[in-house]
């Protein structure tokens, strides 16, 4: 039941813009609880990875003094991820193309974050 | 840090040292002549770490504690039994050694210190006995590489648990997230 609400909320959240390729919501322990991912993505290491580049990236804005971390963004030459918490328990993230529109993908994605966190 | 299986690190470390049962035997007989002069190693042990600027720290202020554990250890050397008490014992030894900050080549320095004040003593005790000398020179060495060896595999085993307690601080990750990270990436 849970699943299959947050996979609608994904399916959802892909669907708001082309520009978004995959999305998955991870446990802040870094396990997966719902993903709509490329079959060539590892769904334990993405899970992981997004779970643990959140947790230093909560770190980081702490120790730099910029308060309380919204989101972590990640470019690269394909493209980019972005995570952000979904309440207290579990992340979203999403991968995107390179020439996305981050703004509306950024109000996608904490829409999306409200919803999920509302279902764990 | 992980279960630690004594039993098999005992077996381990025996087979690598071949401190054998016989060899085993062998200490505790001679350890009725050895003990009445067991002072002089630790006496030997201690003058040279003296003059070692390194070991300063580590000993100032606390000679005679140290004297007294160290004589301590090698009674329980030559008495044995070596076993997994024992094995347990130089295991949270070498872990203790973590704690305090001491560098991981003092194990290995200590043991041969020790080594060679045992070849001045044996050799004494047993002037007219060449081939007691040899065995009973033997087992030393085997128990106290045993002994080393316990103490280095607690050591790297409490290094690395220590450095992930730092990791994990500093990162804010936890250890499940970090176990399941590691899990991950297993293959």
């Amino acid at each position: 039941m849970r699943a299959d609400l947050l996979n609608s909320i994904l399916s959802d959240l892909n669907g708001s813009s082309a520009d978004i390729e995959a999305s998955a919501v991870i446990s802040t322990d870094g396990l997966m609880m719902a993903a709509m991912l490329p079959a060539n993505l590892d769904e334990d290491r993405v899970g992981a990875m997004g779970a643990a580049m959140l947790s230093l990236g909560d770190r980081t804005a702490q120790e730099l003094a910029r308060g309380q971390l919204e989101q972590v963004l990640i470019k690269g030459d394909n493209g980019y991820v972005l995570m952000t918490h979904a309440g207290d328990e579990a992340v979203v993230a999403v991968l995107a193309k390179p020439e996305s529109r981050l703004g509306l993908i950024f109000l996608d994605v904490k829409r999306a974050a409200e919803a999920i966190a509302k279902t764990i | 840090m992980k279960e630690v299986d004594f039993d098999k690190l005992m077996s381990y470390a025996r087979a690598f040292s071949r401190y054998t049962a016989e060899r085993e035997a062998i200490l505790v007989e001679a350890s009725k002549d050895i003990m009445p002069r067991l002072a002089e190693v630790t006496d030997s042990f201690y003058a040279t770490l003296q003059t070692i600027p390194e070991a300063q720290p580590f000993i100032e202020g606390r000679m005679d504690a140290l004297k007294g554990t160290h004589h301590q250890w090698l009674q329980g050397v030559l008495k044995g039994p070596c076993d997994v008490n024992y094995t347990e014992a130089m295991y949270k030894v070498g872990a203790v050694h973590v704690k305090v900050n001491l560098p991981v080549e003092f194990m290995a320095g200590g043991t041969c210190l020790i080594q060679e004040s045992f070849i001045t003593l044996v050799t004494d005790i047993y002037a007219d006995d060449p081939a007691r000398v040899k065995s009973v020179l033997e087992a030393l060495n085997a128990a106290l590489g045993f002994s080393l060896m316990v103490m280095q595999e607690s050591y790297q085993q409490s290094s690395l648990a220590e450095e992930l307690e730092k990791f994990l601080a500093i990162t804010g990750m936890s250890r499940t997230l970090f176990n399941n990270l590691a899990e991950a990436y297993k293959s």
